[in-house]
């Protein structure tokens, strides 16, 4: 009976037992919009209203609690608790929106999704009815702008909390708000940053304003996966399940039942079209007979740069067209393109020489088919003008990608020998905003491209190769890193596309350029040998090496990093600091997160258990015009001169802050110990 | 600061105990067998043979005279430090997991472990410092942990309490004299067990190392908590520092506990935490695999970590540990 | 009588004989052992002359090839010197005069340097980046309230 080893682990309990108080509250409804009763009436509501819930599932009158307030009145609201979460669930797909009498609908809602706010007990002291939404003025989405310190915000979700913080660099973030079950799958901003996405079994949900407040419910069951658009205006969400429909939903209709995918409306909060997924081609079960995983395509509908249209491609044959907000399908067709494999909308509206009526312009490639070359196109929409095509050869795959301002869209196309053995990649660079739109080569790259990034807003990219791929290695190959940009030439001309340097013998396979442009973090994420993180900036003010001279670039490392672990990067929308994470949704070690600044300093590192994600809060486009901004550019000293005071004070005020308390904590301490020893020595001299 | 290696043990540490002067530094190990080295070059002087398992606990008297050793094969013996000689064995239904001797040296207590319908136990017994004497055969008083089984024990000062760690994460306080319980707090996290528990100095407070991944500095008389050390590792042991105001905590993910093969080292660290301001001072690496036991000179000239690894690692203090001091702490010392 | 002295001194002459020759026979003997020790003490010195030349010739050519290594080491250091973003000017240097140590110490503070240089630029262009977005925002909380109304 040797006990080598005594500890037990209670955490696999523990974890079962919390799921089971979950589960105990997924049988709760909330219902809403009941008449306020005094305390003598309560018991008669109570009956009247088990009639209506038991219709669909099983309850008590005495699993109803309507709570009441000091003048021992109701309060409009009460919980249910059914026997099961199914029941619950029925009963909110049922009755809510149901009228009492003339003046009293019912809302039924699940506690769950309510807000998943805490645990019995404290439920009601926290709960808000949703009811009250309608008739609260607006509040100010954009109120996180203002921020006086110019500080940015990022989402945590950990364990079962989203909370938001303010990045206050080295200082732990300030939090803002934070909620238990805010989200039941993943939280996600919305592109310009005015909403937070939580996704919850019944649907998604956007929150914003200074209270955080439910801006808008949109009740796709089971959803998986949510879009917005560019500009905010709609979203599309997407389920692997089929959409069951029950008459009598209260959103949706039974046009939805059997659909994969809706698109909505996000300020009326309809459902505008909903569609069904399209499998890929292909074998539906392998050789052996076992079915095959489809890959999901994601996102499958994709929006135009000005929120006017919503495309999907049918692999293989066409793209199909719609308009927004009414969902009609362009021109009542779709546009066929034999064997399309990919398509892409330009994600800014072009600007073209010698073109005044801006469209919409997306790239789509085309494989070989027959005798037919590969192809890859260029269509304005709505014209459906094709403005610029291209045939290829040897195209074993192409990939599609736009520069942030759709000067460039640039096709990687990895190629193979006649043989069809060895891989080559190629770049072909349509110059969008050049007349005729001239497609440049580069053809100078002897190894697989296995990542290619423009820098937004810039001419410069970053591509990482690698060796040929051997199979039965547990080492994954090393990867070069290399860069390009336009070499000099005189006037407003771009030059084309040269090489700058490589750097091989790296682990890299990830890039991430500074939402600004300039610099660019190269890292290995989702490793477990390398954590690397190089950080590179793309117009050092230092001194240029000669051999480098006639480019429009002067790179420089500025700092590698090692984050053990690293499974996210991303850039904080100002382009000042970096946030990297290790999340537990890959591996559960060390998870956390580390700021960097821009140069690649840490400035801090903290261990987040269960981290889930981090995630920085988009912004929109500035409201400054041009003009404003050339001179805020101009007078720049002059902002420095406050800025610099300002944290000079915040420095001094907080070291002094700090020291204060240090001498009160060291001050505690001295007069414990005295109070201790004085006791020490009487009870000596007792002895 | 270059560590000395202790190699000797052939399986991981248990506990590590400096002699009072500091001079020598025991041992004990899965391995069945105590050691005793020199603290300054790290020589083995000699070893105990006589445990017939695991060797779990071990403590030596103010004089250096006697050594008390607590193992799995459920007895407590003593030895004579000076030859090795096994003087008294002690033998108990279950496991020995922590002896310690009161601070006067006349008494000893020995924690059993709870199994196979025993109860977990403080055991207390008379003892005479002397290797010449007849040691009493029977404790002089026995606790039982109804509640939740003792893992760690101690003496206050003067002998005045019994303090002890459970397997729950609370704390007890026990009148050493009628071995009555006079405080039971839930220091810990609820169900993270107390995996260590040293004095400081005078014995009026402590520090207590739990599975939370939290060590705390405790007072003796009323089981307040004065500070809190939070890490990201489950701790095996902590302890307080003499001369400076220092904690040092060890711990670290057991092999199995960890989820991937990553053989990272990060973790297997004895972390420096300032006692009275609580931030982290600095880490120390070199083990393999966690470490079980910390122990620190009494006079606060270096410690001694013992590892899963099965090493030992003597670490005698520099000039700039001795010199580090907050700006706070300078300014007091000027006063 | 006679013829008795006559034999005793025979045999006095033949045991004198015998004892001469022996003698003769010892030191020949002796003499034998002697050149065999001396030549073995020759031979023994040469050997060892042989293996101290051998010694030597080694420790010739082990300095020679550390020489060869370390002269190659200081002309990789130089190059590294002249290349690298800011290369050194080593034309007036005398090469000859310089050793690894002085090269490794110039090495050193030439990448201090760098270190310095790019350290301090990056934080002017740090200061210069935080300061626009700064007053970027301070401009536009200027505005936010008109785009609250609209």
């Amino acid at each position: 009976h040797y006990d080598e080893d005594e500890d037990i682990d209670f955490s696999d309990l523990r974890e079962q037992y919390e799921v089971r108080l979950e589960e105990g509250l997924d049988a709760f409804i909330v219902i809403d919009g009941l008449p306020v009763v005094p305390e003598e009436s309560k018991s008669k509501l109570i009956k009247f209203l088990l009639r209506k819930l038991n219709t669909v599932g099983k309850t008590r009158e005495d699993a109803i609690f309507m709570p009441l307030n000091d003048q021992k009145k109701s309060e409009g609201f009460a919980f249910v608790e059914y026997e099961t979460p199914e029941q619950a669930i029925a009963a909110a797909r049922a009755l809510h929106g149901v009228p009492l009498d003339k003046k009293h609908t019912m809302l039924v809602n699940k506690l769950t999704d309510i807000d998943r706010y805490g645990r019995e007990g404290r439920v009601d002291e926290e709960y808000k009815p949703p009811v009250i939404e309608p008739f609260v003025e607006k509040e100010h989405l954009r109120w996180w702008l203002g921020d006086p310190h110019a500080r940015d915000q990022f989402a945590i979700y950990r364990g079962d909390n989203v909370g938001v913080y303010l990045n206050r660099k080295k200082e732990a973030p300030e939090n803002i708000v934070d909620r238990q079950h805010w989200t039941e799958s993943f939280v996600q901003w919305s592109p310009q940053g005015t909403y937070l996405i939580s996704v919850h079994a019944q649907g998604v949900q956007l929150w914003a304003g200074p209270n955080w407040t439910r801006q808008k419910r949109f009740a796709h069951p089971f959803v998986n996966l949510v879009d917005f658009s560019p500009n905010e205006n709609y979203l599309v969400t997407w389920s692997h399940r089929p959409i069951h429909v029950d008459e009598g939903h209260p959103v949706l209709s039974m046009e939805e039942d059997g659909k994969n995918y809706i698109i909505w409306d996000v300020a009326t909060g309809k459902a505008l079209r909903s569609f069904q997924t399209i499998d890929l081609p292909g074998p539906a079960v392998d050789e052996a007979g076992n079915p095959v995983k489809k890959k999901i395509q994601w996102p499958a509908f994709k929006w135009s740069a000005d929120d006017k249209y919503v495309a999907r491609m049918t692999q293989g044959q066409s793209i199909s067209i719609y308009e927004l907000p009414r969902m009609n399908l362009l021109d009542k067709t779709s546009i066929k393109i034999d064997g399309v494999m990919d398509f892409e909308w330009a994600p800014a509206t072009p600007q073209r020489d010698g073109i005044k009526n801006y469209e919409q312009l997306f790239c789509y490639w085309t494989p070989e088919i027959g005798s037919n070359p590969a192809k890859v196109g260029l269509m304005s929409i709505p014209s459906k003008e094709i403005v610029r095509t291209r045939n290829l050869f040897n195209v074993s795959d192409a990939k599609l990608h736009w520069q942030s301002q759709s000067k460039y869209v640039c096709v990687k196309v990895d190629r193979h020998s006649k043989s069809k053995k060895s891989l080559a990649t190629n770049l072909e660079i349509f110059r969008v905003k050049e007349k005729g739109v001239p497609v440049e080569v580069v053809d100078s790259i002897k190894d697989t491209v296995i990542n290619f990034a423009w820098e937004p807003k810039g001419d410069r990219f970053v591509l990482i190769t690698t060796a040929e791929v051997l199979a039965n290695t547990a080492v994954p190959p090393k990867t070069s890193v290399s860069f390009f940009c336009p070499e000099k030439v005189k006037g407003q001309a771009i030059g084309n596309f040269k090489h700058i340097r490589t750097i091989e013998k790296k682990n890299s396979n990830a890039i991430y350029w500074s939402p600004k442009g300039r610099f660019v973090v190269v890292a290995t994420v989702h490793s477990q040998q390398s954590f690397e993180l190089d950080f590179w900036d793309l117009d050092y003010e230092g001194e240029k090496p000669e051999s480098e001279k006639d480019l429009t670039a002067n790179l420089q490392l500025m700092a590698t990093a090692d984050h053990y672990g690293v499974t996210d990067v991303e850039w904080d929308p100002t382009g000042r600091y970096v946030v990297t994470s290790a999340s537990i949704w890959k591996h559960a070690v060390e998870n956390g997160y580390h700021i960097y600044d821009f140069k690649g300093t840490q400035l801090r590192e903290e261990h987040v258990e269960r981290l889930k994600q981090i995630v920085w809060r988009p912004r929109p486009p500035t409201l400054l015009t041009k003009e404003e901004q050339k001179q805020i550019r101009k007078n720049l000293r002059e902002y420095s001169k406050i800025f610099e005071e300002e944290d000079q004070y915040e420095l001094d005020s907080a070291n002094f802050a700090i020291v204060e308390h240090r001498r009160r904590i060291l001050d505690e301490w001295l007069a414990w110990r005295a109070s201790v020893e004085e006791e020490l020595r009487a009870d000596r001299k007792e002895e | 600061m270059r560590p000395i290696l202790l190699q000797g043990h052939e399986r991981s540490l248990t506990q590590i105990k400096f002699s009072h002067d500091g001079d020598l530094i025991f041992s004990t190990a899965k391995d069945q067998v105590a050691c005793v080295w020199f603290y300054a070059n790290g020589e083995r002087l000699g070893t105990y043979h006589g445990h017939q398992g695991a060797l779990w606990t071990v403590d030596v008297d103010a004089t250096t005279t006697l050594l008390a050793t607590g193992a799995a094969d459920n007895t407590a013996r003593l030895w004579d430090v000076k030859s090795g000689k096994c003087l008294k064995t002690w033998e108990f239904p279950t496991a020995v997991k922590r002896v310690e001797f009161s601070d006067d040296g006349t008494q000893l207590l020995a924690v059993t472990e709870k199994r196979m319908g025993y109860l977990g136990t403080i055991a207390v017994f008379d003892i005479k410092v002397d290797v010449e004497a007849e040691q009493s055969d029977t404790p002089r008083m026995t606790i039982t942990c109804e509640e939740s089984k003792a893992t760690v024990a101690g003496w206050s000062y003067l002998g005045k309490y019994i303090i002890a760690g459970h397997e729950d994460g609370s704390i007890s306080q026990y009148d050493s004299k009628t071995g009555e319980q006079l405080l039971n707090v839930l220091v810990h996290e609820s169900d993270m067990q107390v995996n260590d528990l040293q004095w400081a100095p005078d014995r009026t407070y402590f520090i207590s190392a739990s599975k939370d991944k939290t060590a705390k500095l405790i007072s003796a008389r009323d089981l307040q908590i004065l500070k809190t050390y939070p890490t990201d590792t489950p701790l095996n042991s902590a302890c307080i520092t003499p001369k400076k105001d220092f904690v040092i905590l060890g711990g670290g993910q057991a092999a199995m506990d960890v989820t991937t093969t990553s053989s990272r080292q990060g973790k297997f660290e004895a972390r420096f935490y300032h006692k009275v301001f609580e931030d982290e001072i600095g880490r120390v690496r070199g083990h393999f695999g966690p470490l079980n036991t910390v122990a620190v000179h009494p006079k606060g000239q270096g410690y001694a970590s013992g590892g899963e690894d099965g090493y030992v690692r003597v670490h005698h203090f520099d000039k700039p540990y001795f010199d580090f001091m907050y700006e706070v702490e300078r300014e007091h010392a000027r006063r | 009588k006679e013829h008795e002295e006559a034999l005793v001194r025979r045999e006095v002459i033949d045991k004198r004989k015998t004892a001469a020759s022996n003698a003769l026979a010892q030191k020949e003997k002796e003499e034998a052992t002697q050149k065999r020790i001396r030549a073995q003490q020759i031979l023994e010195a040469e050997n060892q002359r042989l293996r101290e030349e051998q010694r030597e010739r080694e420790q010739k050519r082990l300095k020679a090839e550390q020489d060869r290594i370390r002269q190659e080491e200081l002309k990789k250091q130089i190059e590294d010197l002249k290349t690298g973003v800011k290369g050194i000017d080593v034309s007036e240097m005398d090469l000859d005069d310089l050793d690894t140590n002085r090269l490794r110490a110039m090495k050193l503070a030439q990448l201090e340097k760098e270190k310095n240089e790019l350290s301090e630029r990056l934080r002017v262009t740090g200061k210069r980046i935080d300061h626009l977005e700064r007053a970027f925002r301070r401009e536009e909380a200027k505005i936010l309230p008109r785009d609250y109304q609209a």
